[in-house]
C-alpha cells in the first residue's frame, strides 16, 4: 500500500465483501487497480495512518461486515447509530464546551443527518456527524440481480446524482463485460453528466445565497435551476433523467432540429446565469459572508482526500475528466482554481467557473444529433469492475463483482461519501450561526452516503 | 367620549399590527419575482394557531407558561402608550417614552427567561443573541428617542410628536440624524435583516424566531402577534417622530398612512437586497447607530445648526 502511494497512486475507495473479503482501490490517471485479501478471522491492518481517505471506509467495514482494524483507535460506529455518546463522539471537555444538537429532523425540506457540534459560547470547536439514517441496504439488495436490473439500485441512491451513479456503474459493468462504449454512446453519456452538473451547480450557488438570506440571489439561481430541469425534462423525459442510462447501450436519441433547439436554449440559459452571476458580485452584503469563512487548507483537503469542486477550490488539482477514456472529455482541461483559499467564497466561485465549462461543453456536444448507441467488445470479461464519473460534487467511483453474469458486490462510493468528512473539518474554529452556509458550500448529499 | 375614541384607536393598531408583517412578505414575494402570499396570511396563521392547544415541553414550568401573556400585554401597554395621529389620551399608563422602553425590554426579558425555563438549546442560543444585542439596541432606542424629545424638551410622546411636526424640524441636522438611527431600530426591533432574518429556517442562525421554537397554539399565536405588535409600534413612531406629517388630525392620519406603508415598502426592499451580516458585526452596525444618535444629540445641545 505504501509502495503503491509512493509510487504516485491514489486511493479511490474500499469495501467489504460479502464473504469477509477486503478490497482496496486505486488509481493512476485512468487506470485503475484493485487490490485484494482475505484476512482470517476477518481482522487486518488498518490503512488510516497512510490514507486518511479510508477511515470512513473502514468504519462502514466494521459496522457492515464485522471487520477489524488493528491500529484504527478508536473504531468510532458510523452507519450503526448506538446509544452510548462515547461510542461515535469526538470526545472535548473543558471549562464552558457544551454540545448542541441538530436533527436529524430538521425545520426545512432537508433531508436526515444528525449534527453534534461541541462549543464553546457560539464557536464550533469540534462537529460530529451522524448520518445513514435513510440506510437502504441498497448494495446488498443489488447482489444475485444481473447487471440490467441492478442498474436500477444505483440509480436511485440519489435523484440529484442520478447520472452520474447510473454513468459510473454501467462504466463498471462494461469494464468488467470488457465492453468499449462507442463514440456515440460517449458523447451520449458526456451530455447527461454535464446537463446534471450544470443543474446543480445552478442550484449549489442559490443554495450559498439561501445561506446568509441573500433572498435575490437565492431566487434567481432557484429559477435558472427550474430552468435547467426543465430542458432536462423536455429533452430526456424526466427532470433528474432518471432512466436515460442503460449498461452496454444507449438509447437516447435526439433530432439536429431537437439538439440545436436544446443547444439554443442553453445558450440564453448560460447568458442569464453570466448576468445573475455577476449581480452576485455586486452584493456587497453577501460577498461580506463568505471570505476566510469555513476555511478548508490544501493539506488538509489532500489529507481526507477530498474530490471535486471543493477539492479545486483548496488548490488540490484533480479532475476525473481530465482521464475519463470511456466519456467525450478529450482535451478537457480542469478549471484552474481563481483563488485556492478553499473558503465558502472559493468554492462558490470554483462552482461558477466550471459551469462555463460545461457551457462550452455542452454547447459542442449538441452541434451533432444524438443517436442510439451500442458498445463493443474489446478484451476478455472479467469478474471485477471499476467506472468512475466526474460527479458535479466530484469523483464518483462504482465497483461490481460479477460471478456467471450476477452481480456479487456492488459498491459505490459517491462524492458526497468522500466530501462529508471535510464538512466537519471545515467547520472548526467557525461560528455556529455560519455552519449552514458552510454546509451548503459544500452542498454534499446525504442520500448518497446513505446509499 | 374621547376614553372610548382612544380605545377605539388603540383597538385598530392591535387589529392592524398583522397586516404590516403581511405586507412586507407580499411585496418582498413580488420583488424576488414570485406570487408571495396575502397580506392577510398573518391573520390566517393567527386563526389557525388560536384553534390549536397548546404544547409545553417535559419540565418547563410557570415561567414559561406566563411568557406569552406577559409579552403580549407588554405589546398591548406599549401601544396604549404611543398615540395615534396626534390623538393622545391618556388609558392609564400616559405618554411617557422612557415606559415604553421599559415596556418593550420586559416583553423581550420574559421571552428570554422563557427560553431558559425550556432549556431548548435553539431557544436558548436565539434568546442569548437577542439579549446581547439588545445591550446595544436599547441604547440605540433610547439615545434616538432622546433625540426626538429634545427639542420637545419633554419624553412626552404626544408633545415629541408635535415638535416633529411639520417643517421646521428638518431645517436641524439632529432630526436627520435622528432619522437614520432610527432606520436601524426599525430594523433591529422588528427583526430583520441585515439583523436578522425572518424567513429562515435555519435553527442555528435564528434570533427572535429562537425562543419561539418551543411554543405551539395559542401560546404561539399570542407570541406572533406581539413580534407584529411590535412591527406596528416601530413603524408608527417612526411615521409619527421621524417622516413629515402635518400636526392637524386628519392630514396626521392620512401622513401616518402613507409613511407606515412607505416603510413596509422600505423594509421589503433592504430584505431583498441585503444577506444577513455576521453575527458578530451587528453590534458593530448598532454601535454606529448610537454614534449618529450621540451627533444628533450632540449638534442641537451645542446649538449647531
Amino acid at each position: 500500500m505504501a509502495d503503491a502511494l509512493d509510487g504516485g497512486e491514489r486511493f479511490a475507495g474500499a469495501w467489504a465483501t460479502s464473504t469477509g473479503g477486503w478490497r482496496i482501490a486505486l488509481t493512476r490517471g485512468s487506470d485503475a487497480r484493485v487490490l485484494a485479501c482475505q484476512p482470517a478471522d476477518r481482522r487486518l491492518d488498518t490503512v488510516v495512518d497512510m490514507v486518511g481517505a479510508a477511515v470512513w471506509d473502514e468504519r462502514e467495514a466494521h459496522d457492515l461486515y464485522g471487520l477489524e482494524f488493528t491500529g484504527h483507535e478508536p473504531m468510532r460506529a458510523l452507519i450503526k447509530h448506538p446509544a452510548q455518546p462515547e461510542a461515535w463522539l469526538t470526545p472535548v471537555t473543558g471549562p464552558g464546551v457544551h454540545q448542541v444538537a441538530v436533527g436529524p429532523i430538521h425545520a426545512g425540506v432537508i433531508e436526515s443527518g444528525h449534527f453534534r457540534f461541541h462549543c464553546v459560547g457560539d464557536r464550533i470547536l469540534a462537529l460530529d456527524t451522524r448520518l445513514f439514517y435513510k440506510h437502504r441496504g441498497l448494495e446488498r439488495a443489488a447482489e444475485g440481480l444481473g447487471p440490467d436490473q441492478a442498474l436500477a439500485y444505483a440509480a436511485r441512491a440519489c435523484a440529484a446524482c442520478a447520472v452520474a451513479n447510473s454513468v459510473a456503474y454501467a462504466h463498471a459493468v462494461e469494464d468488467a463485460l470488457g465492453l468499449e462504449p462507442s463514440m456515440q454512446l460517449r458523447r451520449q453519456r458526456t451530455v447527461l453528466v454535464e446537463l446534471e452538473r450544470a443543474y446543480n451547480h445552478l442550484n449549489d450557488i442559490g443554495a450559498v445565497c439561501a445561506g446568509v438570506g441573500y433572498a435575490a440571489g437565492s431566487m434567481a439561481f432557484s429559477a435558472l435551476k427550474d430552468r435547467a430541469q426543465e430542458l432536462c425534462s423536455q429533452a430526456f423525459g424526466h427532470r433528474f433523467m432518471f432512466g436515460t442510462v442503460a449498461v452496454g447501450s444507449g438509447a437516447l436519441t435526439l433530432d439536429a432540429g431537437a439538439a440545436d433547439a436544446l443547444r439554443q436554449r442553453l445558450r440564453e440559459l448560460r447568458a442569464d446565469a453570466g448576468a445573475a452571476w455577476r449581480d452576485l458580485q455586486f452584493a456587497a452584503s453577501l460577498q461580506a459572508r463568505l471570505e476566510g469563512v469555513g476555511v478548508l487548507e490544501h493539506d488538509r483537503a489532500i489529507q481526507f482526500g477530498v474530490v471535486g469542486p471543493a477539492a479545486r477550490a483548496s488548490g488540490v488539482l484533480g479532475d476525473v475528466r481530465t482521464a475519463s477514456p470511456r466519456l467525450a472529455y478529450e482535451g478537457f482541461t480542469p478549471a484552474i482554481a481563481p483563488r485556492g483559499s478553499g473558503d465558502v467564497a472559493s468554492r462558490l466561485q470554483m462552482r461558477a467557473v466550471e459551469l462555463e465549462t460545461t457551457w462550452e461543453m455542452l454547447d459542442e456536444l449538441l452541434a451533432a444529433p444524438l443517436v442510439a448507441a451500442y458498445t463493443s467488445q474489446r478484451e476478455r470479461a472479467s469478474s471485477l469492475g471499476i467506472g468512475r464519473v466526474e460527479s458535479s460534487r466530484g469523483e464518483t467511483v462504482c465497483m461490481v463483482e460479477l460471478d456467471a453474469g450476477l452481480i456479487t458486490r456492488l459498491h459505490l462510493r459517491t462524492a458526497s461519501y468522500a466530501n462529508w468528512p471535510a464538512v466537519a473539518a471545515a467547520s472548526a474554529g467557525n461560528l455556529l450561526p455560519d455552519f449552514p452556509l458552510i454546509n451548503k458550500s459544500f452542498e454534499l448529499c446525504y442520500a448518497c452516503a446513505d446509499r | 367620549m374621547n376614553a372610548l375614541l382612544a380605545t377605539v384607536l388603540q383597538l385598530v393598531g392591535v387589529a392592524l399590527a398583522p397586516l404590516l408583517p403581511g405586507t412586507i412578505q407580499t411585496l418582498k414575494a413580488r420583488l424576488q419575482g414570485r406570487r408571495g402570499p396575502s397580506p392577510l396570511q398573518p391573520y390566517r396563521t393567527l386563526r389557525r394557531l388560536w384553534s390549536k392547544s397548546s404544547v409545553a415541553p417535559d419540565g418547563a414550568g410557570v415561567i414559561y407558561r406566563m411568557a406569552p401573556p406577559l409579552v403580549a400585554a407588554c405589546a398591548l401597554v406599549a401601544i396604549a402608550i404611543v398615540p395615534l395621529a396626534g390623538f393622545s389620551y391618556d388609558l392609564g399608563v400616559g405618554h411617557d417614552v422612557l415606559a415604553l422602553i421599559g415596556v418593550l425590554a420586559l416583553g423581550r426579558f420574559a421571552l428570554a427567561v422563557s427560553a431558559w425555563d425550556t432549556g431548548n438549546g435553539f431557544s436558548l442560543m436565539g434568546a442569548a443573541r437577542d439579549v446581547m444585542l439588545a445591550v446595544f439596541a436599547e441604547a440605540l432606542l433610547a439615545l434616538t428617542f432622546l433625540v426626538a424629545a429634545l427639542p420637545a424638551h419633554s419624553t412626552d410622546l404626544g408633545r415629541m410628536i408635535s415638535a416633529a411636526a411639520g417643517v421646521h424640524p428638518w431645517q436641524q441636522i439632529a432630526h436627520w440624524c435622528g432619522a437614520a438611527a432610527f432606520i436601524l431600530v426599525v430594523l433591529v426591533e422588528t427583526g430583520r435583516q441585515p439583523i436578522d432574518n425572518p424567513d429562515t429556517h435555519l435553527e442555528l442562525t435564528m434570533i427572535h424566531e429562537g425562543p419561539l421554537l418551543e411554543y405551539a397554539g395559542r401560546d404561539l399565536a399570542l407570541l406572533q402577534w406581539s413580534a407584529q405588535a411590535r412591527h406596528w409600534l416601530v413603524l408608527l413612531l417612526g411615521a409619527e417622530l421621524f417622516l413629515p406629517h402635518p400636526l392637524a388630525f386628519p392630514g396626521a392620519l392620512g401622513a401616518l398612512a402613507l409613511g407606515i406603508v412607505a416603510q413596509c415598502f422600505g423594509l421589503a426592499v433592504i430584505e431583498t437586497a441585503q444577506a444577513k451580516m455576521r453575527t458578530l458585526r451587528a453590534p458593530a452596525l448598532l454601535g454606529l447607530g448610537c454614534l449618529v444618535a450621540l451627533a444628533g444629540v450632540g449638534t442641537f445641545v451645542t446649538g449647531v445648526a
